[in-house]
C-alpha cells in the first residue's frame, strides 16, 4: 500500500509491536518493521517522529522501557513492562460507571477533562456493559475553567516544579513577578486558588488564577521540591475552607428577607423573637464581611443585632454608599 | 473538533480489551459504552482491522468475525495480546478521583441513599486501583439549600414529576409557581434548579437556597427542550448599560458578574461595563461593595444606592 498510515494507526502499531516482542526492539528495527515508520523520508524525521510516539505514549501511561543489550554497548531497544501496563481487576458496576461518566463531566477546564476522560475510557474498558440509567440523571455538577493558567499548572504539579508568573495584587492593584513551588490547586466559591511556597517572600501563600496575567511558566528541574507537610498545606488551606464562624442575631421586617428565615437556626426558647415590631432571627455565618454584603443588600428590611464586628461591617459599607453619587471621590 | 489521535490510541485499546472480556457486543451497545456514534465504532474496527504484530500477514492482525459485524454484532476473533486494560496514570487519576471525591462529599448528602451509596463504592473501587493519590487538587461543590428541599427535588427528577415550588426572588419578592425540573446545577458557587416555570413559560434557574418550599405534585412533569447553556450567565445585550470604577479590591465583581468590557487603569483600580436588567441586582452590589465604588455611571443608580443605604441608616438609629 502507498497511502501513509495515520498517527493514530501508526502509534496503535507500535504499542502492538512492543507489547509482542520476545525481548526488545531497537529503533532501527521500529524503523524497518512497524507500520507507518517507513514513511518518513528521512533519518531526522524517523527520530522526530518517533521520539513524539514515544512521548505520547508515556503521557498515555503506556510504561514504556529503554533497555540496553550487555552485548551492544550503546545499542538501545525498547519494550514495555507488562506488569506495569495492567490496570488492576476491578469490579464495576454499571451503576458505579454511569457515577464515573457523571464525574468526569465535572471539570470545564478543556486539560482535566482531557485527562478525566481518558481516566473514564480506561475504565469502561474494564466495566461491565453500560446499562441506561437514571440513577445520575438530572444531575449537572460542574466546576468552571482556571483559565490558561490552569493547565500549565497542573503539569508543575505532577511534576513538582517551580513557576513564574505574573500577578496582580488584589489589595494594591499591583503587578508583580512570582516564584512559587505549587502545592495545591483548589476550587472554591466560584474560583480557582494556588497554594503554594512563595520563594522571594519564603512563605506560604494563595493566589487567585484569574489575577494571574499571561502565561505561567515553568522553571528548574522536576522534582524540585518536597511535597509540603500536611500540617503547613492545612494551614494555608485553611482560609479557604467553608466552616461557620458565627451565629449573629437579625431584626427583620415583617414579611421580609424570607432567604434569611428559610435558614434561621431554631431560636432558644428564652430568646424574645419580636424587637421593635421586627421579627428577631439567628443565621450562621462563615465571615463577617461575606454576611454584612448578603445583609446590606436588603436595606432597611434586615437590621443586625449583634455581633458588633457584622453590626459594624454594615454600617460602615451603609455609611459609605450613602455617599455615593454626592461628589466623585478618589 | 476533531479527534486527537492520542485519544483515539486509547479507546482502541480499550475495545479490544473489552471485547475480549465479553463474548461480544453490539455496535450500539459498543458506542454507548464508550461513549462514542455508532459510525464512530465502525471506523474504530475499520482501523483495529488493519493493525498487528509487524509483518503484517493475515495472522498478524487483529481480526474480527466478518459475518457477524454485518449483522451488527462485533465479535473480536483475534487480540494480539492486546487483552489488558491500561492502567490509570498519575494525571488521570488525579482528574478523576477529585471529581469523584467532590462529589461524594458534597453532592452526596443531598441525594437519597440508593444512589449516595454507588457514589461512595465507585470511589472506593477507583481508589483501590489508583492508590489513595491524595491530590494537587482539592474542589468542593457549593451544594446549598434545605436537605428537605434537596430531597424534594432528587425525587421529581428521579421520578419525573411537577414541582410546586415558593420561591423568593432577588427583589425579595415570594411566589407560588409550577415548574417542571429539568436539572439541578451544582458548582463552586452555589447549587441552583433549572426548571421550565409553568407561568413564565420560559426556563429559570432558581437558587435552591430560595426555596422556601417545595411540594412534588402527582403530575408528570412535561418535557421542555432547553439550551444546553442555559444556566450560564451572559450579559443581557438588551439591558441598560452601567459602568463601573472600582478599586483592585472589588476585582471578583469582575470575574463573577456578566460584564461586557473590563479596563485595567494604570494605578491598579479599574472600570467594567455591564448590561442591567433588574436594577435590584445592581443596587445590592453595588451596597456590598460601596467601599470599592469608585464612580458609578448613570448618576441614577448612584442616588438609588444612596437613597436605600440613608433608609438603612435611619432604621439604625430608630433602634431602641
Amino acid at each position: 500500500m502507498s497511502t501513509s498510515i495515520p498517527p493514530d494507526e501508526r502509534l496503535l502499531d507500535l504499542v502492538i509491536a512492543l507489547v509482542n516482542t520476545p525481548t526488545r526492539l531497537t529503533k532501527e528495527q521500529v524503523r524497518a518493521t512497524v507500520a507507518g515508520y517507513a514513511d518518513a523520508p528521512t533519518p531526522d524525521a524517523f527520530e522526530r517522529m518517533f521520539e513524539r510516539d514515544k512521548d505520547t505514549l508515556r503521557e498515555l501511561g503506556v510504561p514504556l522501557l529503554t533497555v540496553t543489550d550487555a552485548g551492544h554497548g550503546d545499542d538501545i531497544g525498547y519494550r514495555i513492562d507488562l506488569e506495569a501496563y495492567a490496570l488492576p481487576p476491578v469490579d464495576l458496576t454499571s451503576a458505579e460507571l454511569g457515577v464515573l461518566s457523571l464525574a468526569a463531566q465535572l471539570w470545564q477546564d478543556a486539560s482535566l477533562r482531557v485527562d478525566s476522560a481518558r481516566a473514564l475510557t480506561k475504565l469502561r474498558a474494564a466495566a461491565p456493559s453500560a446499562q441506561s440509567s437514571d440513577l445520575v440523571a438530572g444531575l449537572a455538577p460542574r466546576v468552571r475553567a482556571g483559565g490558561a493558567a490552569l493547565g500549565p499548572l497542573v503539569d508543575a504539579l505532577h511534576q513538582r516544579r517551580a513557576v513564574r508568573f505574573t500577578y496582580r495584587a488584589a489589595t494594591t492593584g499591583q503587578v508583580r513577578d512570582r516564584h512559587v513551588e505549587p502545592w495545591r490547586l483548589v476550587a472554591r466559591r466560584g474560583g480557582w486558588v494556588l497554594i503554594g511556597h512563595d520563594r522571594d517572600r519564603g512563605a506560604a501563600r494563595s493566589f487567585r488564577l484569574s489575577r494571574i496575567e499571561g502565561t505561567v511558566r515553568m522553571v528548574g528541574p522536576a522534582e524540585a521540591f518536597d511535597p509540603p507537610a500536611p500540617v503547613r498545606l492545612a494551614e494555608a488551606e485553611r482560609s479557604w475552607s467553608l466552616g461557620a464562624a458565627g451565629v449573629a442575631r437579625l431584626a427583620l421586617a415583617p414579611e421580609r428577607a424570607e432567604a434569611l428565615r428559610a435558614r434561621a437556626l431554631p431560636a432558644e426558647a428564652a430568646e424574645p423573637d419580636v424587637a421593635a415590631g421586627r421579627d428577631v432571627v439567628q443565621v450562621a455565618y462563615r465571615t463577617s464581611w461575606e454576611l454584612a454584603e448578603e445583609v446590606v443588600g436588603y436595606g432597611d428590611a434586615v437590621l443586625v443585632l449583634d455581633p458588633p464586628e457584622v453590626r459594624d461591617a454594615v454600617l460602615s459599607l451603609l455609611r459609605t454608599a450613602a455617599g455615593l453619587g454626592q461628589v466623585p471621590r478618589g | 473538533m476533531a479527534e486527537r489521535a492520542s485519544d483515539r490510541v486509547l479507546r482502541l485499546l480499550g475495545m479490544v480489551a473489552y471485547l475480549d472480556r465479553t463474548s461480544g457486543a453490539s455496535v450500539e451497545q459498543l458506542a454507548a459504552q464508550f461513549g462514542v456514534s455508532p459510525d464512530q465504532v465502525l471506523a474504530d474496527v475499520e482501523t483495529l482491522w488493519l493493525t498487528g504484530t509487524p509483518g503484517y500477514q493475515p495472522y498478524d492482525l487483529i481480526d474480527f468475525d466478518a459475518f457477524s459485524l454485518e449483522q451488527g454484532m462485533v465479535t473480536l476473533t483475534e487480540a494480539r495480546g492486546m487483552t489488558r486494560p491500561l492502567r490509570l496514570g498519575a494525571r488521570e487519576a488525579v482528574a478523576l478521583l477529585a471529581a469523584l471525591r467532590a462529589l461524594a462529599q458534597d453532592l452526596g448528602p443531598a441525594l437519597d441513599d440508593d444512589r449516595r451509596a454507588v457514589l461512595t463504592s465507585a470511589l472506593t473501587k477507583v481508589q483501590a486501583v489508583t492508590g489513595p493519590s491524595a491530590g494537587p487538587l482539592d474542589v468542593q461543590l457549593q451544594v446549598t439549600g434545605d436537605p428537605h428541599v434537596q430531597a424534594a427535588l432528587a425525587q421529581a427528577l428521579a421520578t419525573g414529576r411537577r414541582l410546586r415550588l415558593r420561591y423568593v426572588n432577588a427583589a425579595d419578592r415570594t411566589s407560588e409557581r409550577e415548574v417542571d425540573p429539568i436539572r439541578l446545577v451544582a458548582d463552586d458557587g452555589g447549587s441552583y434548579l433549572l426548571g421550565w416555570c409553568l407561568a413564565a413559560g420560559a426556563e429559570r434557574l432558581f437558587r435552591l437556597d430560595r426555596v422556601l418550599d417545595v411540594a412534588v405534585l402527582d403530575v408528570p412533569a412535561d418535557t421542555h427542550q432547553v439550551d444546553a447553556r442555559a444556566e450560564v450567565f451572559d450579559p443581557d445585550p438588551s439591558g441598560e448599560l452601567v459602568r463601573l470604577h472600582l478599586r483592585s479590591r472589588a476585582r471578583w465583581i469582575a470575574e463573577s458578574a456578566p460584564v461586557e468590557a473590563v479596563r485595567n487603569l494604570p494605578d491598579g483600580s479599574f472600570e467594567v461595563d455591564l448590561r442591567v436588567v433588574s436594577h435590584t441586582w445592581i443596587v445590592q452590589l453595588l451596597l456590598g461593595a460601596a467601599g470599592d465604588v469608585l464612580d458609578v455611571q448613570p448618576q441614577s443608580i448612584a442616588l438609588e444606592v444612596a437613597a436605600t443605604a440613608q433608609a438603612a441608616l435611619d432604621a439604625y438609629e430608630e433602634q431602641p
